[in-house]
């Protein structure tokens, strides 16, 4: 703890403590909330900026603008916050895209306050969800933006979103009971109990354990990233939300599921990590390619975006296990760039649907005539997310694939079957973009759609999407714009799972006796004695 | 001998906290008398409140003290009993905060409830210190008969008439199984009636191994279950909580619980240590039981009372997690535990009290679309509801995470796990009354929703409710992120308590001999 501002409480905070003050402001004409919670978010996200401008080193690998105060030392819990380079991106990210949400939802005249009130709540949320040292705490941020996002998306969501928003809910609070009991057992692992992140990447378990750790963890964060068999909330979730819900949920929420992964699977679990990371290049594959086949299959706009989310976060996967720079520098940027690919998308989806009154693409076409402004930005948009160079989904993508393929970690013939597959996904994915733009903006319209209005984007909704699509080109273009801010980081992540695979490498067979032994040691009677 | 000296021999400023309440009964029971009915109703109950403060009051100052045991030994108030007799107290504060207009609306007297709740309150304070068989059970009873009462209180409506016949007859003989345990503990001990002899005793004669013995230990848990509603002894809790008066439900879900906890804490702690793994093993089944039961059949419930009635048995399974555990975090675990529910679920029934009265209905899918006219009850009963269900930053959240912290250090992983499933359970029922005040469109309002009356806070009794309803809800937010202090008095508690501190050593002392014999944690993991 030192004697500085504590900036990363206040931006945490603020957004939170504000929407407290949302019941109690006088709404008139339903103006007053909506300037009140964008300023909010304004405010914050400059906060955000001007505070990592000063405070952050970007030559230190290390965690930056550290806070910790004991919240509950009984069971001590701390109120711990800190910075390094990959979640610094990340809650930029997420108070950009938030606060363009808020913006987004501009319209919202059903509930306001209670919208408003949410926005801001998982706001906070979010940035507790990067910012937190402890893992305890980091439970208890991913755990607030729960109910939040399910009342975002079951009161302002589609026909299906009651459906949507119990489904969401329940594998998340599922796969919620993972982080928890593996925090608890690392916690309580060896003599001192501690929930420090730090601390319990330092602690030395025995490889059974540590297994168990880390596919506890996976199963966790698979269900938000997601990873292959544990996707399905996210086409309901997010074909159902609203688009400013959406924005935050493909933009934001899905990052923290990376960047969970890297935190502490790669981070603090780095043994464990030499032995699953196969298994997540092959989720990844999977993911890539199933993702962009089912999203082809798709007949609704906002769903086929949802599942070339999933194939979209397979690159992040794939970039996590390849061992490299390069590769892990690419994943970080994946996020990132499809944090804002994604977010564009889905809020101009949000705005073809105000104007066509539907998401069906069969139903729509022909709309490039009447609203060529929109029909440009949604080229722009796809463009980037089937990784045109020249945009960020391309750079992140080519640094997954290079990571991977200079990988030592692998054996030749694993890595040209996993890139020749995902290249096989990249195929795919101009395939049901271009498709999706052809169906919706080309041909002839329909008899229904003639008799809407038809309006070209306005010039709030022209704002936002550039916004988003900016960065993007910027990042394209000149990748070092971004990479600058974690690459001491990332490689350091690099460097380290490579030590550890190593050293694990060259001692195989006294790892293998420990693997078979372990687990029975540390938890297997005891798990099994419990469940009879 | 004059009065001073007895009172002083008796140590009888142990029980200053009762006897203020005892004063206040007499006090309101008198004062009805005198004034007649409709008189009293004015000012009775917050007589009856300020007296439950200032007894919550007294308790704050014998915290420190170190005499605490009194009446030679039949009563004792140390830590322990002061926090439940704490919690006890405060529950039947807020639940007279709730039932003046309830009681007002139903047409019976008010004070004469008043009277039969502060007795009843009577009886679980006493109970939460009682050291001796005979104080006990006097102390049981009285809480238990007027409970019977206070659930055939509103005499006019037949369901809470049947509720009160059937509390009556599976609590009678509940009682009468639980007498006949601590009678074979009076004979097995040779006549000892106070808790600490009793297992010296039995120690002493080597009867330890007796089976009557174990067959006074199924006794007695079976009485305690009872009152903690625990399954397979929780057939009464839905027909009684649904029938009865919701404030007495209140009560009986909360400061009757406590002090069936109090009880199980201190006679199982106490009189059984030569039992300890056998009856910790009883007591894990009845958890286990009680967590899945309670929370997968609530799910079904389509009345809000009893889906409370079920979450409320699967609320005790989590609490009997950390009695099980029996460690210093474990024992503070589950005060604390008790500590929010008190807030939170008290909380969720005066929404519910205040939703009936204005509608005169129970069911959870009258509520859809309650947003729109009554943002504050939706709150209200949303923010209760989802600390009942652990939803972070509410303070069962916090209730929750330290059960499950203590459960894991001591190594019960298996209960621990289960309690996890289960809490993601309740949350889908708990979430589906949120959703339905919430979500709903104007639409899909129901038709009570539609006749919905305006707020009117100036009718007699509604102050009190309002009153309730914000301390719990400012509590429910609060308690948990500020929870320092409860954390402080809860491990105090525990700290300051010899017979707690006894059993842990006690328990360290036989995990330590199990690890020196190469065994290493095989009965303790075995039995959790």
């Amino acid at each position: 703890m030192n004697n500085q501002i504590p900036w990363l409480t206040i931006i945490t905070l603020f957004p939170l403590v504000a929407s407290f003050l949302i019941p109690v402001i006088p709404d008139k004409q339903g103006k007053t909330l909506r300037w009140y919670a964008l300023s909010v978010g304004l405010i914050d996200f400059a906060l955000i900026a001007y505070a990592l401008w000063q405070n952050y080193d970007l030559q230190d690998s290390g965690f930056q603008l550290v806070e910790r105060y004991a919240w509950i030392p009984q069971i001590g819990l701390n109120w711990s916050l800190a910075v390094d380079g990959i979640s610094m991106p990340l809650i930029v990210l997420a108070g950009l895209v938030t606060t363009l949400s808020i913006m987004a939802g501009w319209q919202v005249t059903h509930k306001p306050r209670l919208f408003y009130f949410l926005m801001l709540a998982m706001y906070s949320a979010q940035i507790g969800v990067f910012c937190a040292q402890d893992i305890l705490l980091f439970f208890f941020m991913w755990e607030l933006e729960l109910v939040p996002v399910y009342m975002l998306i079951s009161i302002w969501g589609g026909p299906r979103r009651l459906y949507a928003a119990t489904k969401f809910i329940l594998y998340t609070a599922i796969g919620s009971i993972f982080i928890l009991v593996a925090a608890l057992a690392m916690a309580f692992y060896g003599g001192n109990v501690t929930f420090d992140m730090a601390e319990l990447g330092l602690k030395n378990y025995p490889l059974g354990f540590e297994l168990l750790m880390y596919a506890a963890l996976i199963i966790a964060y698979g269900v938000k990233l997601p990873i292959f068999p544990l996707h399905t909330w996210l086409p309901d979730a997010h074909g159902e939300a609203s688009a400013p819900v959406s924005m935050i949920l493909a933009g934001v929420l899905l990052k923290m599921g990376g960047y969970a992964i890297i935190r502490m699977n790669v981070e603090m679990l780095p043994d464990a990590h030499y032995y699953f990371a196969p298994v997540l290049a092959i989720l990844g594959v999977v993911n890539i390619v199933y993702g962009a086949l089912v999203s082809f299959a798709q007949t609704n706009l906002k769903r086929r975006m949802a599942y070339s989310s999933i194939s979209h976060m397979g690159f992040v996967l794939l970039g996590i296990a390849s061992y490299t720079e390069l590769g892990m520098s690419g994943a970080v940027l994946q996020m990132l760039s499809h944090g804002l690919i994604a977010a564009a998308l889905f809020f101009l989806a949000g705005v073809t649907y105000d104007r066509t009154h539907t998401l069906a693409m069969e139903k729509m076409g022909g709309l490039a005539k009447s609203m060529p402004t929109v029909f440009a930005l949604f080229t722009i948009g796809s463009m980037a997310s089937l990784a045109l160079p020249g945009m960020s989904g391309f750079v992140g993508e080519l640094a997954v694939f290079l990571g991977f393929a200079t990988s030592d970690s692998y054996t030749s013939t694993f890595k040209v079957v996993v890139v020749l597959l995902s290249a096989i996904g990249l195929i795919l994915t101009p395939i049901y973009l271009l498709s999706m733009l052809r169906e919706v903006f080309y041909g002839k319209q329909t008899e229904e759609l003639s008799q809407q209005i038809l309006l070209d984007a306005k010039p709030r909704e022209v704002f936002i999407a550039a916004c988003l699509l900016i960065p993007v080109i910027g990042v394209g273009l000149y990748p070092k714009l971004v990479t600058q801010y974690y690459d001491v980081k990332t490689v350091e992540v690099a460097t380290r799972a490579r030590t550890a695979a190593s050293a694990i490498a060259h001692q195989p067979v006294q790892v293998f006796t420990q693997a078979s032994a372990a687990p029975k040691l540390t938890a297997g009677p005891e798990l099994l004695g419990i469940l009879k | 001998m004059d009065f001073a000296s007895l009172a002083a021999q008796l140590n009888t400023g142990v029980i200053a906290p009762e006897l203020i309440v005892i004063g206040t009964l007499l006090l309101v029971l008198v004062g009805d008398l005198i004034v007649g009915r409709t008189a009293s109703t004015r000012w009775t109950p917050y007589i009856a409140i300020a007296g439950l403060l200032v007894s919550v009051g007294a308790l704050y100052f014998q915290w420190d003290a170190t005499d605490t045991v009194s009446f030679l030994g039949s009563f004792n108030g140390d830590a322990l009993s002061i926090v439940f007799r704490g919690i006890i107290a405060l529950s039947a504060a807020v639940t007279i905060l709730m039932s003046v207009r309830y009681i007002e609306q139903s047409g019976t007297a008010l004070a004469e409830f008043i009277v039969i709740l502060l007795t009843a309150t009577v009886g679980g304070m006493f109970l939460s210190g009682a050291d001796e068989l005979v104080m006990i059970f006097v102390s049981l009873e009285t809480l238990s008969i007027s409970s019977y009462l206070l659930t055939g209180y509103t005499k006019r409506d037949p369901r809470s008439n049947e509720a009160a016949l059937k509390y009556l007859l599976i609590g009678a003989s509940s009682s009468a199984i639980f007498l006949y345990g601590l009678s074979l503990l009076y004979g097995l001990s040779g006549g000892q009636t106070q808790l600490g002899q009793i297992a010296d005793t039995i120690a002493a004669t080597g009867l330890d191994q007796s089976i009557g013995l174990v067959i006074a230990l199924v006794f007695v848990i079976a009485g305690i279950a009872f009152k903690i509603a625990a399954v397979p002894f929780h057939q009464w809790t839905p027909d009684v909580y649904e029938g009865s008066p919701t404030p007495v439900v209140a009560f009986l879900s909360v400061g009757s619980k406590a002090a069936g906890f109090a009880l199980a804490v201190r006679l199982l702690v106490t009189a059984f240590p030569l039992l300890n793994d056998q009856w910790r093993f009883v007591l894990t089944a009845l958890a286990i039981l009680s967590m899945i039961l309670g929370n997968v059949v609530a799910l079904a419930q389509t009345s809000m009372k009893r889906m409370l009635a079920y979450s409320s048995i699967g609320q005790a399974g989590f609490v009997m997690i950390g009695l099980v555990i029996g460690t210093d975090a474990g024992y503070s675990a589950m005060l604390f535990y008790l500590l929010v529910y008190l807030f939170m679920n008290l909380g969720a029934f005066t929404c519910v009290i205040l939703f009936s009265l204005r509608t005169g209905t129970d069911q959870i899918s009258e509520y859809a679309g309650l947003y729109q006219k009554d943002p504050l009850l939706t709150l209200a009963l949303s923010v209760c509801l989802l600390s009942l269900g652990g939803i972070p930053p509410l303070a069962g959240f916090f209730g929750k995470i330290y059960l499950f912290w203590a459960g894991w250090q001591a190594g019960a992983y298996g209960l621990v796990l289960l309690g996890l499933v289960t809490s993601v359970i309740s949350i889908y029922y708990y979430i589906r009354v949120v959703k339905m005040m919430v979500v709903k469109e104007p639409h899909e309002m129901s038709d009570v929703v539609k006749n919905y009356p305006a707020p009117n806070w100036n009718l007699v009794g509604m102050r009190p409710l309002q009153v309730g309803l914000i301390v719990s809800l400012i509590a429910t937010s609060l308690a948990g992120i500020l929870s320092n202090p409860l954390f402080n008095l809860v491990n105090g508690a525990v700290e300051k308590t010899p017979i707690l501190q006894a059993a842990i050593a006690a328990r360290k002392s036989v995990a330590t001999d199990l690890k020196l014999q190469k065994a290493p944690r095989l009965t303790v993991s075995s039995l959790k």
